[in-house]
């Protein structure tokens, strides 16, 4: 058959074989990576701490790709079928083997070798395909396993503050860098990572050259502090302030008494305050800022709601709570309040009177208390190799 | 290391329609798929149910010595040929050939399969030449199409 000669190309096997991975790309990655200057991106798993301490109920080991902003889980899916990676051919054919697919010779020029040709260089019995969870990815469960609580009590100075082991002996790193150590664990995006650094009020201490999560009686203390130090210095939390200025508001008159708490706690309650587009990136220092008054007064609330009721066993009486948030709050911003302004789902009425804190882990288990718990938590490996971690996942 | 950097394609350029010439020289060899099935890199796709099988001194190992040069000590064995029975390099737009490609394996054997867009495109990623310490993966392609043979192999004759 001539015409089938004509247009036949040869195809052979190239021995070694070459290792790939196919990767099937979701349109925001496909755009992502045409895209003239793609940033590159990262295969993230949790430490083998962080992976016991967060348990992810859909996988015991994962790894995440992340792009600067958007977080995927990696799914290997295995196929039967399988995939052949082919490339021009290079023209080193065994020439030997050539009657596999053609009678020996004399008819010289029915193949053209190795113009055309094309060669298996690889074999994938498998893709990686990427998905999102329902509730996507946040950071907040990771930084709330890997900060140390900061809890200092006024007055006492090296207390029984815990402290973090893995977060000592930084020495003169930077704070971006402290935070980048933190980060480099928690298998999400940056931009999610620090998203959720913003949502707790996460600071870097400079002096100690650690980073600490406080506690919510620390945040509302630091609230209570600058909201006093804004009156008596008749600064508008509405309008544009500095943040400078906030500050030396909170300071002692007497500058020689230590300040009550650090800066950055004070600059990391004023992030999470500020109105959303005035906030500047956590590599920025935060000159100026302006609260938004719907938004402090959830905050306040929920914070003054973990910070004395954070139990159901350790209710308050709603009235009460009504009248503490109101308190907080400074005078124009009274009228806010209402049970309603709080986050659906952060709070739990043990009776009708009473009224406490839900913490966010316990509002998810709430939603998915059918989903079935993971094997546990123990067997996790320390592995943090990507192919042993595609290696172990079910098979799908 | 806990993170492992994944680079875009190092040309940073997506051409999206294959031009015919490879667009950098990585494989400057003559490309004899049609146009669809070409990419910058030369890479392409071709799924078969079941297996090549190729004798066991040529079967992967588990992990080729990722440090051998590949290219200068490669070696390839002639399988069978590929053959897209109704492409017209004068007719590239006319997508009518899709349907129909052959896979004759040895002499004696063909499958028959068909071109297939991918409903998503899939990246190809390889370890980064050169990084031995640690971990680093790039994108070397992003193919768009699949050479695809779903059948079973029929007896043909000789071709």
């Amino acid at each position: 058959m001539a015409t089938q000669n004509s247009s036949s190309i040869l195809f052979t096997n190239t021995n070694p074989q070459q290792g790939f991975r196919l990767l099937e790309l979701t349109p925001e990655l496909e755009k992502l990576f045409s895209s003239k200057d793609a940033p590159a991106l990262e295969l993230k798993s949790p430490s083998a701490a962080l992976a016991r301490a967060v348990v992810d109920p859909s996988a015991l080991e994962y790894v995440n790709l992340c792009t600067p902003t958007q977080t995927y889980r990696i799914r290997q899916v295995q196929s039967s079928n399988s995939l052949h990676i082919l490339r021009p051919s290079l023209g080193q054919i065994s020439r030997a083997d050539i009657k596999v697919v053609e009678e020996e010779a004399g008819e010289s020029g029915s193949l053209n070798l190795p113009d055309e040709a094309v060669t298996a260089i690889a074999k994938c019995r498998s893709t990686l395909e990427l998905h999102v969870p329902p509730g996507g990815f946040s950071a907040v469960p990771f930084l709330e396993k890997s900060l140390g609580l900061y809890d200092r009590r006024s007055g006492d100075d090296d207390g029984d503050i815990p402290m973090d082991e893995s977060s000592r002996g930084f020495g003169a790193l930077g704070l971006a860098e402290l935070r980048d150590r933190v980060f480099v664990d928690i298998p999400v995006s940056s931009a999610q990572c620090e998203a959720g650094w913003r949502e707790i009020c996460a600071f870097v201490d400079e002096k100690q050259g650690a980073c600490w999560r406080p506690s919510a009686r620390m945040r509302l203390n630091v609230w209570k502090r600058l909201m006093e130090g804004a009156i008596l210095q008749t600064i508008d939390l509405e309008k544009q302030f500095l943040v400078r200025d906030l500050w030396k508001s909170v300071l002692d008159e007497d500058d020689t008494s230590d300040p009550p708490f650090p800066r950055a706690l004070l600059e990391a309650v004023v992030r999470r305050l500020c109105v959303l587009d005035e906030g500047p990136a956590l590599a920025d220092e935060i000159k100026w800022a302006s609260f938004d008054k719907a938004e402090c007064t959830q905050w306040v609330g929920e914070t003054y709601l973990a910070a004395t009721a954070p139990t159901s066993s350790s209710a308050i009486g709603r009235s009460d709570f009504l009248r503490e948030w109101k308190d907080c709050l400074p005078e124009s911003w009274r009228s806010e309040v209402a049970l309603s302004k709080l986050q659906e789902g952060s709070y739990q009425s043990p009776d009708p009177t009473t009224i406490s804190f839900v913490e966010p882990s316990q509002r998810q288990q709430v939603s998915q208390t059918s989903a079935a718990a993971p094997a546990t938590a123990a067997k996790v490996k320390s592995t943090r190799n990507w192919h042993e971690l595609l290696k172990n996942q079910k098979r799908h | 290391m806990p993170s492992i950097p994944l680079h875009p394609r190092s040309s940073g350029l997506a051409p999206t329609k294959p031009t015919g010439a490879p667009f950098h020289p990585v494989h400057p060899v003559h490309n004899p798929l049609p146009q669809l099935l070409q990419t910058p890199s030369g890479l392409a796709l071709l799924e078969l149910q079941g297996t090549i099988n190729v004798p066991a001194s040529e079967t992967e190992q588990d992990g080729p010595d990722e440090n051998q040069d590949l290219e200068s000590t490669s070696y390839e064995t002639p399988i069978g040929k590929l053959m897209f029975p109704d492409y017209s390099i004068h007719n590239p737009d006319d997508t009518k050939w899709m349907k129909r490609v052959y896979l004759y394996v040895g002499r004696y054997q063909r499958m028959t399969g068909e071109v297939k867009k991918l409903p998503r495109p899939i990246a190809v990623l390889q370890k980064r030449a050169g990084t031995d310490g640690s971990e680093e993966l790039e994108v070397v392609e992003i193919v768009r199409y699949k050479v695809f043979f779903k059948n079973r192999p029929e007896p043909v004759n000789d071709v």
